[in-house]
C-alpha cells in the first residue's frame, strides 16, 4: 500500500469533487452578499457586522471587503484553476511528448555542446511567465470577450511556452532507449520504426509520461500563480481605477491569491485562505507524483552501494 | 558553424531577439470597443524603428516614471547594483549550500528531512515569499516585535534580511535535490564498490569520487539553475518592493497607459548583462570547486 499515492489522490479528488459539486452544498452563493448590520442582544451588548468578516460559523471561510462569501468564490473559481492546470498540462505532455518522442527515435543526436553561451541559452534567462505576461498583458485587461475564451488563450499560451522544455526531457529519454538491445533486435527482425516507437519505446517511456504529466499540473499551477502575481488572472482581469484595483473574472484560485495580494497586513483570510487551498491542491499533486516515482522505483531501480 | 562565428552572432542575434520579444505588448492587444483580437505588426515595427531612431536623439534612454520623466542611466545604476547583489549572493549561497546538503541528503538515512525538503520545493517562490512575509506578521502581532522588515516602505529603507532570505532559500532548495539526486545515481555506479572494496574511507569517497562526477551535471544544468534564480528575482523584488531592475521595468512599462517599449528594451538587456556576470562568476565557482575535489 503505497500511503503517499494514496494520500495525493485522496487530496486531489476531495478537491475535484467540491469542485464539481460543492456549489449545491454551500451556504451562501456568489450573488449574496453580507450587509452592513448592528444588533443589540437583551442584555444590551451591540455588534456591529461589516464585511470583510473573518471566519465564522456563518461565513466558514468569512468574507470578503464586499461582503461575498469567500467559500463560494473559492468554489466558483475552482473549475477554472483545476481544469485549467489539467488541460494545459496535458496539451504539453500530448504534443510536446510525442513531438520529443519522434525527435529523439528519428532525429540525429546533437553534438554535446553543454555549458556553452548561445543564444537559445541566453533566452532560458526570461522566465516562462514573463514571456506570457509580455503576450497577455495587451489583452487580459477589462477583456469584452467571454471569460472562457480569455481562459483558453491563457492557457493555449501557457501550453505552447512549455511544450518545448517537454519535448526536449522526452526526446532526451528516448535517444537513450533507442539504443537499447531490444530495439536493436526489434530492427534485425524487420520491425517498421513505427512498430518499434509504438510497442517498444512508448511503453518503456509511458512511466516517465505519467509522472511528467503530474509534475507539469504543479509546474503549470506555478504559473498561474506568478502571473496572478503580476495581475494576470485565468480567464480575464478586472481593472477598475481610482483606486486602481484588480480583481480576478473568474475567482480563479491564483487570481484570488493575486488580487488579495495586500492583505498580509490586514484582514489576512481573503489572502490566506485561497492560498492554502492553492497550497493544498499542489501538494495532493505533489504527493501523486512521489507516490509514483516510489511505486516506479521500487520496481526498475537500483540500489546505492553505500 | 565555426566557434568565432558563433560568438560573432551572439551579440546582433540577441539584440534581435529582444527587440523582437519586447515589441509583444505592442503587437497584441485587444480593441477596446469590441475585444477583437488584434495583431499589430505595424505598431510593433514602428517601436523598433523610434527605439533605433531614439540612438540619436536620446529618446531611447529616457522614460516615464508616473508623470516624471527620467534618464535610464541615471536610474540604472542603483538598481543594477541592487540586483546584482541579490544575484550574486543567492546563486553563490544557493550552489555552496546546495553542494553541501545534496551531498549530505544523498547519504543521510532521514527519510523526514528529504520529505520536508521536497514538500517546499514544489511550492513555487511567491508562495514560498508570501508565507515568509505571513510569518513575520503573525511573530509581530502575537509578539509584539517585528523581526524583519516585510517589504521595503520606501527606496531608502530596504528590507534586507526577508529577500536574502528567499534568494537564497529558493535556488538553494533546487540545487540541494539536484545534487541528491545526482550522487544517488553516482553511488550506485561500480566504481564506488570498487573504492569501497579498496577500503577506502566513506568521507573520501564521497568527496573524490562520487562528487567529481556529480559537478558535469551542475555545469550542464546551470542555464536552469540560472532561469530560476532569474525568475525568482522577478517575484521577490516585485513583492519585497526592492528597486532592483526588474521592478524598474515593471513598475514603469506602462505610463499612461501607453506601452514603453524602449524602457522594456534596455531593461531587458541589462539583465542580459547579469546573467551574463552571474554565469562567469558561477562558472568560475564551480571551477573552484573542481580545483578542490578533484586529485
Amino acid at each position: 500500500m503505497n500511503k503517499t499515492l494514496f494520500a495525493g489522490l485522496f487530496i486531489t479528488l476531495v478537491i475535484m469533487a467540491a469542485a464539481l459539486f460543492g456549489k449545491y452544498f454551500a451556504p451562501h452563493d456568489l450573488n449574496e452578499s453580507q450587509q452592513v448590520s448592528y444588533h443589540v442582544d437583551p442584555n444590551g451588548e451591540s455588534t456591529l457586522i461589516v464585511p470583510p468578516t473573518p471566519p465564522s460559523g456563518d461565513y466558514p471561510f468569512g468574507t470578503d471587503k464586499y461582503g461575498y462569501d469567500m467559500m463560494a468564490k473559492l468554489l466558483a473559481g475552482a473549475p477554472y484553476t483545476i481544469f485549467g492546470s489539467i488541460g494545459v498540462a496535458f496539451a504539453r505532455l500530448a504534443i510536446g511528448g510525442t513531438l520529443g518522442l519522434m525527435l529523439g527515435f528519428f532525429g540525429q543526436p546533437k553534438k554535446c555542446r553543454e555549458g556553452r553561451f548561445s543564444i537559445w541559452n541566453l533566452l532560458n534567462g526570461i522566465p516562462i511567465f514573463i514571456i506570457v505576461w509580455m503576450i497577455m498583458i495587451g489583452i487580459t485587461m477589462n477583456p469584452l470577450t467571454s471569460t472562457l475564451k480569455m481562459t483558453l488563450i491563457l492557457t493555449v499560451v501557457l501550453a505552447l511556452a512549455g511544450i518545448p522544455s517537454v519535448a526536449s526531457t522526452m526526446r532526451e529519454k528516448a535517444m537513450v532507449l533507442r539504443e537499447k538491445q531490444f530495439v536493436l533486435s526489434a530492427k534485425s527482425i524487420g520491425a517498421s520504426p513505427w512498430t518499434i516507437v509504438r510497442t517498444h519505446i512508448f511503453p518503456h517511456m509511458k512511466e516517465s509520461f505519467i509522472i511528467l504529466f503530474v509534475q507539469e499540473i504543479v509546474i503549470v499551477l506555478g504559473l498561474f500563480g506568478q502571473l496572478a502575481i503580476f495581475d494576470i488572472f485565468l480567464g480575464g482581469t478586472k481593472m477598475t481605477f481610482d483606486p486602481v484595483e484588480y480583481s480576478s473574472l473568474t475567482n480563479e484560485w491564483s487570481g484570488l491569491i493575486g488580487a488579495a495580494r495586500d492583505n498580509v497586513y490586514m484582514y489576512q483570510w481573503v489572502l490566506f485562505i485561497p492560498l492554502a487551498a492553492y497550497i493544498l491542491f499542489i501538494l495532493g499533486f505533489h504527493l501523486i507524483s512521489v507516490g509514483l516515482e516510489q511505486l516506479y522505483r521500487k520496481r526498475f531501480a537500483k540500489v546505492s552501494q553505500i | 558553424m565555426p566557434k568565432a562565428l558563433q560568438l560573432a552572432w551572439i551579440v546582433p542575434g540577441t539584440l534581435l531577439v529582444v527587440l523582437l520579444f519586447a515589441m509583444f505588448p505592442a503587437v497584441l492587444h485587444s480593441d477596446p470597443m469590441d475585444g477583437v483580437l488584434h495583431v499589430d505588426w505595424k505598431n510593433g515595427f514602428s517601436s523598433i524603428r523610434d527605439y533605433v531612431e531614439g540612438f540619436g536623439n536620446g529618446q531611447a534612454f529616457r522614460y516615464l516614471s508616473g508623470s516624471n520623466e527620467l534618464s535610464f542611466w541615471s536610474q540604472i545604476g542603483d538598481s543594477f547594483s541592487i540586483t546584482l547583489f541579490y544575484m550574486a549572493v543567492g546563486a553563490l549561497a544557493g550552489i555552496t549550500i546546495g553542494v553541501l546538503l545534496g551531498v549530505y541528503f544523498a547519504v543521510s538515512r532521514a527519510a523526514w528531512l528529504k520529505r520536508i525538503l521536497e514538500l517546499t520545493s514544489v511550492l513555487p517562490d511567491f508562495v514560498i515569499v508570501l508565507l515568509l512575509q505571513f510569518l513575520i506578521v503573525y511573530l509581530a502581532t502575537e509578539t509584539g516585535f517585528v523581526f524583519f522588515k516585510v517589504a521595503s516602505p520606501t527606496m531608502d529603507d530596504p528590507a534586507i534580511a526577508l529577500p536574502l532570505l528567499s534568494t537564497v532559500i529558493i535556488p538553494a532548495n533546487y540545487m540541494i535535490r539536484n545534487v541528491a539526486l545526482h550522487m544517488n545515481l553516482t553511488l550506485t555506479e561500480d566504481y564506488i564498490s570498487f573504492a569501497k572494496a579498496r577500503g577506502l574511507g566513506k568521507t573520501y569517497i564521497i568527496f573524490f569520487h562520487a562528487v567529481p562526477n556529480v559537478l558535469p551535471y551542475l555545469k550542464a544544468d546551470l542555464h536552469k539553475f540560472m532561469g530560476i534564480l532569474f525568475g525568482n528575482l522577478f517575484i521577490f523584488e516585485y513583492l519585497y518592493n526592492l528597486n532592483g531592475v526588474t521592478l524598474l521595468v515593471f513598475s514603469n512599462a506602462f505610463a499612461f497607459g501607453n506601452y514603453q517599449y524602449n524602457l522594456v528594451v534596455n531593461g531587458i538587456l541589462t539583465l542580459f548583462v547579469l546573467y551574463a556576470i552571474i554565469f562567469a562568476l558561477l562558472r568560475f565557482f564551480i571551477y573552484g570547486w573542481e580545483k578542490v575535489v578533484v586529485r
